[in-house]
């Protein structure tokens, strides 16, 4: 066998430019978007749906010419990038984010006029794909620059205190402002009913999930079926069981009027919050018990060698060295409860959902999004808030998140 | 770290893993064919109400919709999913692999109602936004497996495959594949049993399938409704899912032992 | 022959490989010994382009590698590394018979040649072909790696530390059987190690790095005699150098014709190193030793004297001959 027969082919050694192709992709998806898509939309009422505007129309040529040269100067900082180039695009990213919410009341102002005083200002496509992409933009570049998390955070504020002043100040027209000072008191209701069914059914699957796991680390043969049926639950869809509990609920109601004096009934908060219990207690018990299980063996023998009783090696080793991990199940159990929260209100949870569902059998699409965005924001406020909670009790050696590339 | 920990399985261990799924499918099965004949079962559940069996849809219809709905999503976000995180793991396209790892662990936080949510006003009423969503929503678990099971494979194994002369194409084919397979299967049963569970709720959106008992019974307080509904679902799902688990064992046992 | 010339390799700014010239003779084993970071496995990997060399020339029979095909240049090429990087789903077999069947050869050629390589390498075919790497020894998994490299009977084989995660004495046995194997086989070998024992025990050709340049090179004995380096010096072993030396040297080459006087008690096989020969003194409390051909007979004798004076050789080592 000889090398030889490995010849042919002459080899072209090539590849030292290398441009940042991933925001060289979004900043063409931006221009793209908002060329060909509506960016905004207008509707007389709330029903009908509204007549679409280009950028131009939208926002003049002004402005379009504004935001057309940051999106391609984004594009030339990628062709060459550098820390420096990076900074000077994050810079152009939040600029953009900034601007958008002016360009919304510039929309309003061009395209409504001060007869039509009903008249809705729908963001369009374009305005939609263009939130997104910036936020993609965000991210990749945060990756790049690797910010830190105090920084993300002040950023994120600032963009939106921005965001919220002007939609307060100058965006009347705003058809999901409009929605949501149609029904503002409903608004804070719902908010509140959220969030009380889910930090409630958080901590009761914490108290129940760490009892559980408790006895299933004293009694091992507790462990299989306590997990097959912890894991048959989440695998039941949740509709099928929140409709599941209506019924018993509702007998013992009847048959207990101290229950129902209590709230208690087939429908309402208490079938959800049990729902929501259940679902809860897998990632919960899961994760507490991988926390626990995690520690390193040597450093429990090294506490034994020390002399720590049982209870001192459980408080003061064990559970701290576990916390993180078990963090990450409370963070993972919220993030969950959040979503199915919202699944509550069709059997009367109440809670932001409710608007999704109202707004859905009403095809009133600006009060389904009422309902969803502020589900989504908790969502990963929640998931952000706990995720730093863990950082900051995770010892220093290794601080990576899981899931986050280093 | 929202995929299930396989280790866990629903099987008692003196119960063959095997006959589970076929035990959830014959109860599937039973269900869809025995409510019509159980009027007086579910009467008792609903003494008052004028109608007790479900009827404006047979229940094979309708999980015949949902099967269908949950498979084509399926098939998009396996493949989609699949391909994307494998793109993003080759040489051409690593620039873009920290986003999408981003984008799919950060994805997950999105509650699959608000995203079946945000669907309807973009797209309207129907099957379609329906099976977007679940597209949209599942491919998330699947891109976030096939990342972590390729990542997880064993740089010397992966470098001595070049070394041997594998071409890339061999590479991925014979060795990262087959080696990050229980991983990426793990995410197709998350994915495919969240989907299961969403599509359900699409019910609300005007798409007809086993949903549709679950919401019309909240609607008229009939539980009668809510329980041929959601028994008929949550067999669905565990059938779908024992059978994930059973295949995993399959995997999990073809790569461990002679 | 593998020819490198004033090969470097940077990472971005800093020089893993630094402008180093080495020149490996067919048939010759030449081993990389250095701290860890000192570039020796980036050399070895830039041989079969698992990393590109950014400056000079490295030239595989008369033609440089970045001429070769890549995925064509690594089937001729055995290559072992410290983990094996076995195929952990595959069979033993399966992963001896990779590069055969990367290359199309019949599957009855195949068969036979990984049967071949196992007998070869100690490994029953009954017993071993249809185990998988996770139920293998560390000792077993190196052995079926080192099979693997050789399958397409390549002429040249590369070596990354490949015993150095097993325990002493598996690692000797395996030193012994490499050099039985390449003994027969003359295979051009490039052998990366921190082992500087294990680099002397096999190769013909040793090359110490540090920082990435190439300190000295030459022959195992030249390099004892003349460390032109404390560096070296300190690797080779310092003070203990004089005696890894003797271990280099054989009894043969040393003994002097018997002499009148009576021929001593202790006797030494001709074929034995001077450190043997040293210990059986110190061990008999004898200056003197009879040495003995491999029928027993006496050939000639050994003294201390002989060992201290004259233990300054230009002949070839145990291995050779």
């Amino acid at each position: 066998m000889s090398l030889l027969e490995a010849l042919p082919r002459p080899q072209v050694s090539w590849r030292q430019w290398q441009p940042n192709s991933v925001l060289i992709f979004l900043a063409c998806a931006m221009l793209a978007a908002i060329w060909l898509f509506d960016v905004v939309s207008v509707a007389p009422n709330r029903i009908v749906s509204g007549e679409g505007a280009g950028l131009i129309d939208a926002v003049g040529w002004l402005g379009a010419l504004l935001v057309t040269s940051v999106i391609v100067t984004l594009v030339a900082l990628a062709l060459q990038p550098s820390r420096h180039g990076y900074q000077v695009a994050l810079v152009g990213v939040l600029l953009l984010l900034l601007l958008m919410p002016f360009g919304l009341m510039v929309a309003s102002n061009r395209l409504i006029s001060g007869d039509t005083p009903g008249a809705r200002l729908n963001m369009g496509m374009a305005y939609w794909c263009l939130l997104s992409f910036l936020l993609l933009c965000w991210v990749e570049l945060r990756l790049r620059l690797v910010l830190l998390r105090r920084w993300t955070i002040l950023l994120v504020l600032a963009v939106g205190l921005v965001w919220s002043l002007c939609a307060t100040l100058g965006l009347e027209a705003l058809a999901l402002g409009q929605e949501f000072r149609a029904r503002d008191a409903q608004f804070w209701r719902a908010l509140r009913e959220h969030i009380t069914l889910v930090v409630v059914s958080v901590a009761i699957s914490i108290g129940l999930g760490l009892s559980l796991t408790l006895l299933m680390r004293r009694y091992s043969k507790l462990q299989k079926s306590a997990f097959a049926i912890l894991n048959f639950l989440q695998t039941i869809p949740s509709i099928a069981l929140f409709g599941l509990m209506l019924g018993p609920l509702a007998w013992l109601a009847a048959q207990w009027p101290l229950l129902s004096q209590l709230g208690v009934s087939g429908i309402g908060w208490a079938p959800a919050l049990i729902a929501l219990v259940a679902y809860s207690l897998l990632p919960m018990v899961r994760n507490t018990y991988i926390a626990l299980e995690q520690v390193s063996p040597d450093t429990l023998e090294a506490a034994r060698g020390m002399g720590m009783r049982n209870s001192q090696r459980f408080w003061q080793v064990r559970l701290p060295l576990a916390l993180p991990v078990l963090l990450e199940g409370v963070r993972i159990t919220t993030v969950q409860a959040i979503g199915l929260t919202a699944v509550a209100a069709l059997i009367g949870a109440g809670g932001l959902g409710s608007f999704i569902f109202q707004g859905l059998g009403q095809a009133a699409m600006d009060m389904v999004l009422l309902g969803a965005l502020p589900i989504l924001m908790l969502a990963l406020m929640a998931d952000a808030g706990l995720g730093a909670l863990a950082d900051v009790l995770r010892p220093r050696s290794d601080t990576a998140r899981p899931g986050e590339i280093e | 770290m929202s995929h299930r920990v396989s280790s866990f399985s629903l099987s008692s261990p003196n119960v063959p893993a095997a006959v589970w799924p076929a035990l959830w499918c014959l109860l599937l099965v039973a269900c869809i064919w025995g409510f019509p004949y159980a009027e007086g079962v579910l009467r008792m559940l609903e003494p008052d109400a004028k109608e007790v069996v479900y009827h404006r849809a047979s229940l094979a219809s309708l999980l015949g919709h949902h099967l269908l709905v949950v498979s084509v999503a399926a098939l998009i976000t396996i493949v989609g999913g699949m391909l994307a995180a494998i793109a993003v793991t080759r040489e051409r396209g690593r620039d873009f692999l920290p986003l999408v790892a981003q984008v799919a662990s950060l994805g997950q936080t999105f509650p699959p109602v608000a995203v079946l949510a945000l669907a309807v006003p973009a797209l309207g009423f129907g099957t379609l936004p329906i099976i977007v969503a679940l597209v949209l929503y599942g491919t998330l678990p699947i891109v976030r497996n096939t990342l972590g099971g390729l990542q997880e494979v064993d740089k010397e194994v992966k470098s001595s495959a070049i070394a041997m002369g594998m071409t890339p194409w061999q590479v991925l084919r014979q060795v990262e594949l087959p080696l990050a397979a229980p991983v990426i299967l793990a995410g197709v049963r998350t994915s495919i049993t969240i989907n299961i569970s969403t599509a359900a709720i699409g019910a609300t959106v005007g798409a007809r399938n086993l949903g549709d008992p679950i919401i019309a019974g909240i609607v008229n307080g009939n539980m009668a409704y809510i329980v041929q509904g959601a028994l008929t679902i949550a067999l669905l799902a565990l059938t779908v899912d024992s059978l994930f688990e059973r295949l995993q064992e399959l995997l999990r046992s073809r790569l461990s032992t002679a | 022959m593998i020819e490198l010339s004033h090969v470097s390799k940077r990472f971005g700014d800093v020089a893993a490989v630094d402008d180093i010239s080495l020149h490996i003779e067919k048939g010759k084993f030449c081993a990389l010994v250095g701290t860890s970071g000192c570039g020796k496995s980036t050399t070895l990997r830039m041989i079969n382009r698992l990393i590109e060399h950014s400056d000079g020339e490295i030239i595989l029979d008369g033609h440089p590698v970045a001429a070769y095909d890549p995925v064509k240049l690594r089937r001729r090429i055995g290559y072992v590394i410290q983990h094996t990087g076995l195929f952990p789903h595959w069979t033993v077999a399966r992963n001896i018979g990779l590069v055969p069947r990367l290359l199309k050869w019949s599957s009855a050629d195949v068969q036979a040649k990984v049967e071949e390589l196992m007998s070869l390498l100690g490994l029953p075919v009954g017993e071993f072909a249809h185990k998988y790497p996770h139920q293998l020894s560390g000792g077993q998994a190196q052995r079926v790696g080192v099979a693997r490299a050789l399958a397409a009977d390549p002429d040249i084989l590369l070596m990354d530390e490949p015993f150095g995660a097993l325990d002493p004495i598996t690692r000797e046995k395996l030193q012994d059987e490499l050099a039985r194997l390449q003994s027969q086989m003359h295979k051009t070998v490039v052998f990366v190690t921190h082992d500087m024992d294990e680099a002397l025990r096999l190769a013909d050709h040793l090359v110490v790095m540090r920082d990435g340049y190439i300190v000295q090179q030459g022959t195992p004995l030249s390099l004892l005699q003349h460390p032109n380096d404390p560096f070296v010096e300190s690797l080779l072993g310092g003070l203990e150098r004089g005696l890894k030396q003797a271990a280099l040297t054989r009894v043969k080459d040393h003994m002097s014709p018997m002499g009148p006087t009576l021929p001593a008690q202790s006797r030494i096989p001709a074929a034995f190193s001077l450190l043997q020969g040293l210990s059986m003194m110190l061990r008999d409390h004898t200056d003197r030793l009879t040495v003995v051909d491999q029928h027993d007979v006496p050939v000639g004798e050994l003294t201390l004297r002989k060992i201290v004076k004259e233990a300054q050789p230009e002949q070839g080592k145990v291995r050779e001959s």
